[in-house]
């Protein structure tokens, strides 16, 4: 209050008040102990006068919003009559005819100010019709939950975003009715510029914005200060009242050096912020595939299962790359696979945002302080500004060199374009379900996957067709920019993506000073756009959608019963086994077409679930389709898990291990590792087919096979 | 803005979300603003229009000349089509209450639509042929109090270079007694001179030419006949005011008006009247005009100038007024069409002519426009204190087929709806303010026997909730469920307390809200409330029609 403000004096309810000149009518009730009611107004924005609960009588032709309307010398006030209390009274049973009650608020803390004012004006059923259009709800953020039913378009979401701090996502859309809060142009919060601030959610007054809390238990560890946390440059422009709704899902935590802090393959749900200290990442698994060998004479020779790296086992589509992703800033290199983490870095972002696996064992190096967190808070720090510039400038600096080499294709690139690259690669976060680049649309970067999955997809007149999940190290959109063609597919974010956009104009220049790069980026072209094509053709001659959906037309070769024959003895599922070590890889059970039993084994799917999660990117298509496991495994057991038919099973070798107990020393144990059916290829028949006392078991082409039985169908269908 | 907004409507057809965030990037604006505002007016589309987009006016005049016989030949014709090929809208009233039904097809506005043409038009469209031509069926009118006769001679400005006698002219404007022509009638010399005392600089001097109010025509008539005395009037308010700036904001509907306009300020560009240096002096003003992106509540002068910010047109609340808070936040003086039209005669032939202009006690001249069910339709210029009777039977040729008259409103439906019996009331501000009712913009719309009050009064809300911005509640969520309401009353839903949540809600709209538009929601439903009680109750308590119109 500025004390030379020239005073002016009024009369509210009867009672003199004098204050100073610019003050609203609202202040001055309140300031001399008459409070009016609000939705709309509170006392850190300001004032916009729209839910006009806080009208006032002046002895004007109308109300006037005490909220906004300045104190006038003179003027006499009216805060309670009854025809005020009446309007007053009308405007919250108008805003509770449309209010989902109790809502989120209400059922959390009782305290949506909506409702208190309704029961404080004893609505209960509110004699307006309610509304009969859905609003909707957005869960899109993950530390905001939006219900637009509950909005009641008070704008103080809008200005706390906005005039408070400066960030501008929230605005209003639409008119009248049909009016609503939006970010951005209207997208779904989580996909928004949104910083998750919290500003919009401290400032709603009912459960239009609310907190989601985080998922998983309350970490354990040190509870963190909220000045502290907001004294950080990753917190800066965090409401500290949203950080104190969240206040359990960041720790601070505290290694001593050879601590191990998480090992490969673990489940959790949290990342980890390395405040102070180094640690090590490394695997512990040994880098061999699965190979099974047997000899090829003799019909019931047993099958044996060991582990073998690609130097003692060449398969065909053998992978070069030297590096092995995980979930951290840096890749590991294949020959030795271990690298150093220190202060400012961020690791766990892929388990944290996408609960998948743990993809490396991560030990103290030194002592070291760190903040562990759940997914919420890891949202909050990746939508700062300030973080995000650290963790870009880290990577850019440290990451790029190796992420790129990574890629066998991208390998002789020379430093000095690295370096050119540097400062123009862009990086770009995507929320589940964000388009990257649409089919059809001319490309004008080159992408590299960073974080998480992209699906890549083609749209086909019998439906989407999945054509790769890009883990980590892979890239995308090479095709079209080699071609000057638009995207052949659409690449979208299956779970939290990160990619680096690489500029068309740089990626020519690439091709032009790298002939090499250009040559084998041409070579992969043409064997994908070959791969396409024999796919879509596939897709096109069968039509028949129960065929398609049950995942069967990819295959190359599928198991089939016939069950006409079957009695059920299994001796397949028990010769399978004593193939492989005692682990079958056959499950008598599958989907049935006709009088055909599928059994399990792998199928080759249209979308290929399994490669989805792989926390190290170790499992992809060969390009005859069938699914590969290369040798970095560490067996976690995701792809497992993920593939709907049982087709991939975790296979147990001895190993020696770390001992946890004394550093430096190893241990027998034993560690998983996926492996698919082969469908015996070694053999001139599979165990399974050739074990069958009844001659039920076939190895068929589905094409063939189907086909033909296809056409059968449909004939006597149309014949009917 | 809203010309980026418009260029690309015009390359994509509508608004695509990369285009908005490009957009955003290149003028330095967040995406959410430019959304906001996007989204708020009709005139932008942010998803793929249809290919054939056929809007049927549905308001007042169109109501009561067929609009809904256009609309269901439309309905039953396209049924069952995809609504990417052919959709089928209402649309808000386009300012051819005259020459209604009015109706738009992909942009394009046709007056005196029919059913079967609606049709076979919608059905070229579709098959790829081009839209015909919209003839513009304007009738020359002899405006008699044009001080010129047909020729624009702006001898108000160029008395007002020489002698810079400015005081003079606000002097003549009090003398004369001009009121604003908008409907809320303040005098305009007392605006004038507020603005020319502010301090603060620059100033402005806007004329909202975006009537908009179901009926209301007159502007379009002063406009497309005396251009020049609307701009005289402006550069006279500018030279008065102080300000160097004016700018004509007009309906995006008004293509033909809005032409004529700009050909009129191009030859004063030329003359020398606008400019840097009006007549060869040291006073300056320049005029442009503004096309509206749409919407009812543009014509709200506060919302107007939000709409001129590039803003969503939401009212501000007042006060400050636009007379020291106006445009930009500096003084502005803002106008109707008329009212600067008017200024001019009055300036030109003098105070006491404008007086001696009216008849029965009245004073001065005012235009009227006259629709709905009248032989003549059309845009009047008429002697104030002329009773409505002789405008609808004599001025637009009475009621056709013989028919009695029911009821007629003053001003569209914010005036509400006045019996028959009160004809003989007099266009004069006090006699029918003291009636209950407003002369309002002159848009006076008249029902023949047989039509149904209730169905007019729910048609009225209906457009003020169409018309809505949501800003404030009562407005936003009051006339919605006034228009739910009244619908059950016309379908036979109702409660037994509906009387009193109608009086409760009815209170709240007009006290409450920020803006004239809430403000006025409920005065048709209260106006037949109470003029018409008896068609209220047939609904209510015997379920019946009179006009057999409901419950169909």
């Amino acid at each position: 209050m500025n004390p030379a403000a020239k005073l002016v004096e009024l009369t509210i309810d009867g009672t003199a008040v004098s204050v100073p000149q610019g003050t609203t009518i609202f202040d001055a009730a309140r300031t001399h102990g008459i409070p009016i009611p609000t939705l709309c107004h509170q006392q850190n924005e300001n004032p916009v006068g729209v839910c006009r609960v806080c009208v006032v009588d002046i002895g004007q032709r109308v109300y006037a919003a005490s909220c906004i309307r300045q104190a006038e010398q003179g003027m006499t006030v009216k805060t309670n009559t009854a025809p005020v209390v009446g309007v007053r009274h009308t405007l919250v049973e108008l805003l509770m005819s449309d209010h989902p009650s109790p809502c989120a608020r209400q059922q959390h803390s009782g305290d949506c100010e909506l409702e208190r004012l309704a029961e404080q004006a004893g609505i209960q059923q509110p004699r307006f019709a309610r509304r009969t259009t859905p609003r909707g709800h957005d869960d899109s953020s993950l530390a905001i939950a939006v219900d637009h039913e509950a909005c009641i378009l008070c704008d103080r979401c809008i200005r706390g975003c906005d005039d408070i701090r400066n960030n501008w996502v929230l605005a209003r859309r639409g008119k009248g009715y049909q009016a609503g809060i939006a970010f951005d142009n209207n997208l779904p919060m989580g996909g928004s510029s949104c910083v998750s601030c919290g500003e919009c959610m401290v400032s709603c007054p009912t459960g239009a914005l609310t907190n989601r809390s985080a998922v998983g238990t309350k970490l354990e560890g040190g509870a963190l200060d909220i000045g502290a946390l907001l004294g950080l440059p990753i917190f800066k422009n965090v409401s500290g009242t949203f950080l104190e709704l969240n206040s359990h899902a960041i720790v601070e935590r505290k290694f001593r050096a050879g601590e191990i802090i998480c090992r490969e393959g673990d489940f959790g749900a949290t990342a980890f912020y390395l405040v102070d200290g180094k640690v090590e990442v490394y695997l512990s698994s040994p880098i061999a595939h699965v190979k099974t060998e047997g000899s090829a004479k003799g019909f019931l020779s047993k099958l044996r299962s060991m582990l073998q790296s690609r130097e003692q086992d060449e398969r065909t589509e053998e992978s070069s790359r030297v590096s092995i992703p995980i979930d951290a800033p840096v890749d590991l290199p294949y020959d030795h696979p271990i690298a150093e983490l220190g202060p400012g870095d961020l690791f766990g972002e892929m388990t944290c945002m996408s609960y998948y696996p743990r993809s490396a064992t991560v030990r103290a190096k030194t002592d070291c302080t760190m903040l562990e967190m759940l997914r919420n808070v890891l949202d909050i720090m990746q939508r700062n500004k300030t973080f995000r510039e650290q963790l870009d400038r880290t990577y850019r600096q440290r990451a790029l060199d190796s992420h790129l080499r990574s890629v066998p294709v991208l390998a002789s690139l020379t430093p000095d374009f690295i370096d050119h690259l540097r400062n123009r690669v862009e990086l770009l976060r995507f929320t589940p379900g964000q388009v990257i680049c649409t089919q059809g649309e001319p490309a004008d970067s080159f992408y590299l996957v960073r974080l998480g999955f992209v699906k890549v997809a083609q749209s086909r007149p019998g439906g989407e067709l999945v054509l790769a999940y890009l883990a980590r190290g892979s890239y995308f959109a090479e095709m079209s920019l080699l071609t000057g063609t638009p995207h052949m597919a659409t690449c979208s974010a299956l779970d939290h993506v990160e990619v680096v956009r690489v500029p068309g104009e740089d990626f020519q220049v690439m091709l032009d000073r790298f002939p090499e790069i250009r040559r084998k980026l041409e070579e992969a072209a043409a064997e994908h756009m070959e791969q396409n094509r024999q796919r879509v053709t596939k897709v096109a001659d069968v039509t028949v959608d129960q065929f398609l959906n049950q995942g069967l037309m990819e295959a190359q070769s599928l198991l089939i019963l016939d069950l006409d024959r079957c009695t059920r003895c299994d001796q397949c599922v028990r010769a399978c086994a004593d193939a492989h070590d005692g682990v079958s890889r056959l499950i008598r059970d599958g989907l049935r077409f006709d009088r055909y039993l599928v059994a399990t084994s792998c199928r080759q799917c249209r979308d290929p679930l399994c490669m989805v999660g792989c926390p190290v990117g170790s499992i992809r298509r060969r390009n005859t389709l069938e699914v590969i496991i290369e040798d970095w495994c560490i067996g976690c057991g995701q792809c497992a898990n993920n593939c709907p038919y049982g087709n991939i099973n975790m296979h147990p070798f001895p190993v020696e291990l770390d001992d946890p107990a004394y550093p430096g020393r190893r241990m027998a144990g034993v560690k998983v590792k996926a492996t698919s059916c082969d469908l015996c290829l070694d053999h001139a028949e599979p165990s399974c087919v050739y074990a069958c006392p009844h001659d039920a078991a076939h190895r068929v082409n589905p094409l063939e096979f189907f086909g033909g039985l296809l056409k059968r169908q449909t004939v006597a269908k149309s014949g009917k | 803005m809203f010309e980026e907004l418009r260029a690309i409507q015009r390359d994509f057809g509508y608004l695509p979300a990369d285009q908005l965030k490009a957009l955003a990037g290149k003028i330095h604006v967040p995406v959410s603003q430019i959304h906001a505002v996007a989204s708020f007016y009709p005139h932008f589309h942010l998803s793929p229009p249809p290919k054939v987009d056929v809007r049927v006016c549905a308001d007042m005049s169109c109501h009561l000349r067929g609009g809904d016989q256009v609309r269901s030949a439309l309905d039953s014709a396209f049924q069952g089509t995809d609504v990417k090929e052919v959709s089928i809208r209402d649309v808000s009233c386009l300012g051819r209450c005259d020459q209604a039904p009015a109706m738009m097809v992909n942009d394009t506005i046709y007056a005196h639509a029919n059913g079967r043409d609606a049709v076979a038009m919608a059905q070229d469209v579709l098959a790829g042929k081009p839209l015909p031509e919209n003839h513009h069926s304007q009738e020359r009118m002899t405006v008699m109090s044009d001080p010129y006769k047909g020729s624009s001679e702006y001898a108000v400005v160029r008395r007002l270079v020489e002698t810079r006698d400015f005081l003079g002219i606000i002097a003549a404007l009090k003398a004369a007694g001009l009121r604003g022509m908008g409907g809320a009638g303040f005098p305009t010399s007392s605006k004038w001179e507020i603005v020319r005392n502010a301090p603060a600089t620059p100033k402005y001097i806007v004329c909202n030419a975006d009537e908009s109010e179901p009926g209301t025509i007159k502007d379009r008539g002063i406009m497309e006949n005396v251009p020049y005395l609307v701009i005289e009037g402006m550069i006279t308010a500018g030279l008065v005011a102080g300000a160097h700036k004016g700018i004509l904001y007009i309906r995006h509907e008004y293509e033909h008006p809005k032409e004529v306009l700009q050909q009129e300020i191009g030859r004063c560009y030329k003359q020398g009247l606008l400019g840097r240096r009006i007549l060869g002096s040291d006073l300056a003003f320049d005029l442009e005009i503004f096309v509206s992106p749409g919407g009812y509540i543009c014509g709200e002068e506060s919302a107007l100038l939000e709409a001129i910010e590039g803003k969503r047109a939401e009212p501000r609340n007042k006060p400050p007024f636009p007379v020291i808070n106006g445009l930009w936040n500096q003084p502005t003086v803002l106008n109707n069409v008329e009212t600067f039209c008017l200024a001019t005669v009055i300036l030109a032939r003098g105070a006491d002519w404008f007086k001696g202009q009216g008849k029965n006690g009245s004073v001065g001249v005012k235009f009227v426009g006259v629709s709905g069910d009248v032989v003549r339709p059309g845009i009047f210029e008429v002697p104030m204190g002329t009773t409505y009777g002789e405008l609808i039977n004599e001025n637009a040729g009475g009621i056709p087929g013989g028919k009695q008259l029911l009821a007629f409103a003053p001003s569209g439906p914010s005036s509400g709806y006045l019996p028959a019996s009160m004809t003989n009331l007099p266009l004069d501000w006090n006699a029918v303010a003291a009636a209950g009712s407003m002369v309002g913009s002159g848009a006076i719309v008249v029902c023949a026997e047989g039509r149904c009050m209730l169905d007019m009064a729910l048609n009225a809300t209906r457009f003020y909730r169409n018309e809505s911005c949501g800003k404030c509640v009562p407005c936003r969520v009051g006339s919605q469920k006034l228009v739910e309401m009244l619908k059950g009353w016309t379908e036979g839903r109702t409660a037994k307390e509906d009387m009193q949540v109608m009086d409760e809600l009815s209170l709240a709209m007009r006290q409450a809200s920020i803006c004239g538009l809430g403000q006025v929601v409920p005065v048709p439903i209260a106006s037949v409330m109470k003029h018409f009680p008896g068609v209220v109750e047939d609904h209510i308590v015997r379920r019946s029609c009179p006009g057999g119109i409901c419950f169909s």
